[in-house]
């Protein structure tokens, strides 16, 4: 097959979930409503408390990491919810496509949708809070964000292993993993304050590193990037590896067929 | 020189729950399907049908067993099975808010396709299957029928040599239902082996070239159409509606007449020869006024019923 052809496998997902969030009116909450609700309420919480530019900063890109997450993860774990919810599983999996095609398609779009919203809440912070999500520069932000995208993707692949494995009631877990996320990787609060035990699953997880390293823009610090970097890339590895596999025991169970009834 | 479709060897399906104990679905399934064929999957709900297809179609995977699509091993060779197979679904199901041109053009990127090549796969089986006119309206506000022509198009996309067609007419009405078949026949004009599951035995009377009968994950007859009838010796029905006395006593010891059944006014017989058991079956109404006569061959309803029981 040509590489076009391979690429189209690629971009299917991405056409499939451009073509529903199109139509589907509350692409706007995703998009607009709920960002900005994150940001101003993050951002008004900085001017009651007084607190100094440093602590705005960190709320700021904390609040601003959480919701392109969210956007992205989201469209990750659509490629399966999508065909779950309207029973065309079986047309998917008949085509001759492996996981990585659905979901690095899949994230293609995610990144769109993150980019545009991460685009609208640097103008917003700008203009209402002062807060300057450019002053790292370019790179700085493209590094940051591939950091958020690679974990968004794990996130979504995981909500795809758990519907796979355990069905249809699983799809919770496309709305609470995140939150899982805020909980522990350091988005409104450093990773020190955490009991000893969750800071050892806040060093697990990529997200920490890429904060750490988008702050030191902001709030001088030390940061690892090289084990955040190397931690994302044996994630999105690993769960590649398990949604592979855990496709496979759903045709072996069964389950796919009964995600399609 | 022509592979079969499909060679499958003792193929056994069962499904675990997590709180109901595991349920059996096929039991040591083999048989093999020539090409060009259109073969019949038939049985009552339950029987397996569903799962047998989705084992062919490698969308799931047999507990134990050999399989060979198209003569390419199931195991070994999935994704060169999906590139060349493709199914319509029992229950038509796309995502809702796609138009028809969208749907298809997704499921054309999911078989690699782009360009030229892409635009007239979606085109031709737009104008193979009328849906041109519809190309702009959303699945959800299409009807029951054109959903099974979206099916039956998305499954000839990629120019499959076999296709795999699950209950194509459940739900369906009648014209719809007869539309369906003519497009089923068309396909198969074109060469495509076509394995179809249904429990509409005239269609499959008329449809099929050869019929697997499945009964409890088991294949209880496999035949044509015509021999499955001869076979299991189904025999012409006579039915007699009758006033006035009739002794059918005599009729029950006649080797020619297999079976007798009679209620007030109007008696049944099964016979090999309606041409050569009807003679002395009228003799024996002669003191009685017949009012009707019919023969009826036997179709795959009774079949269906005798090997179904």
């Amino acid at each position: 097959m040509s590489w076009r052809g391979e690429l189209n496998k690629y971009l299917a997902s991405a056409y499939k979930n451009w073509l529903i969030a199109k139509r589907n009116v509350f692409t706007l909450f995703e998009l607009f409503f709920w960002p900005m609700i994150s940001l101003l309420s993050i951002g008004l919480l900085t001017r009651f408390l007084q607190v100094g530019p440093d602590m705005v900063s960190f709320l700021l890109v904390g609040a601003i990491a959480l919701t392109i997450l969210q956007v992205a993860q989201i469209d990750v774990a659509y490629v399966l919810l999508f065909d779950m919810w309207s029973k065309s599983i079986k047309n998917t999996f008949i085509a001759p496509v492996e996981s990585y095609h659905l979901v690095f398609g899949a994230l293609v779009f995610g990144i769109v949708r993150g980019s545009f919203v991460f685009a609208i809440l640097a103008v917003v912070s700008r203009y209402l809070f002062g807060f300057d999500f450019l002053a790292g520069g370019p790179l700085m932000v493209a590094i940051f964000l591939s950091g958020v995208f690679a974990v968004a993707a794990v996130i979504g692949m995981t909500v795809c292993i758990s519907i796979l494995t355990f069905g249809q009631k699983a799809d919770v877990a496309a709305w609470s993993l995140s939150g899982l996320i805020l909980l522990v990787s350091g988005i409104y609060y450093p990773v020190d304050v955490l009991p000893y035990a969750l800071q050892v699953v806040a060093k697990a997880i990529p997200l920490t590193y890429f904060l750490e390293y988008y702050r030191s823009a902001y709030i001088p610090g030390s940061y690892n990037l090289a084990l955040g970097a190397t931690l994302a890339a044996a994630y999105l590895i690993l769960g590649l590896i398990l949604l592979q596999i855990s496709i496979e025991r759903a045709r072996r169970t069964g389950i796919l067929l009964r995600l399609s009834e | 020189m022509d592979v079969p479709a499909i060679e499958a060897q003792g193929l056994c399906k069962s499904y675990k729950s997590f709180r109901r104990p595991r349920s059996v679905v096929l039991k040591d399934i083999s048989l093999k399907i020539e090409p060009g064929e259109i073969f019949g999957l038939l049985g009552p709900n339950g029987s397996g049908k569903t799962t047998l297809i989705s084992i062919f179609s490698t969308l799931i995977y047999p507990d134990r067993g050999r399989l060979k699509v198209l003569g390419l091993d199931s195991r070994k060779s999935r994704d060169a099975i999906r590139k060349v197979i493709n199914i319509s679904t029992a229950k038509p199901n796309f995502p809702w808010s796609l138009t028809v041109r969208e749907n298809l053009r997704h499921y054309a990127m999911l078989y690699g396709m782009y360009g030229p090549e892409l635009s007239r796969a979606v085109a031709d089986v737009m104008d193979a299957f009328a849906l041109e006119e519809y190309r702009d309206v959303t699945f959800e506000d299409l009807s029951t029928g054109l959903k099974q022509r979206l099916a039956l198009a998305k499954a000839m996309l990629n120019r499959p040599k076999l296709l795999f067609l699950d209950e194509p007419t459940t739900g369906l009405d009648p014209e719809m239902a007869n539309k369906t078949r003519q497009l089923v026949r068309s396909i198969h004009e074109d060469g495509i082996s076509v394995v179809l599951s249904t429990h509409y035995m005239p269609e499959a009377e008329v449809l099929c070239d050869r019929i697997a009968f499945l009964r409890k994950g088991v294949v209880v007859a496999l035949d044509t159409p015509q021999n499955l009838k001869g076979h299991l010796r189904l025999g012409e029905r006579v039915v007699i509606v009758y006033e006035g006395p009739a002794d059918l006593s005599r009729l029950k010891e006649d080797p020619g007449i297999m079976s007798v059944k009679s209620e007030p006014g109007r008696a049944e017989f099964v016979v090999d020869k309606s041409s050569e058991s009807l003679d002395r079956i009228v003799k024996q109404f002669s003191k009685a006024r017949i009012k009707d006569i019919a023969v009826k061959e036997p179709d795959l309803e009774d079949v269906f019923l005798e090997l179904a029981r």
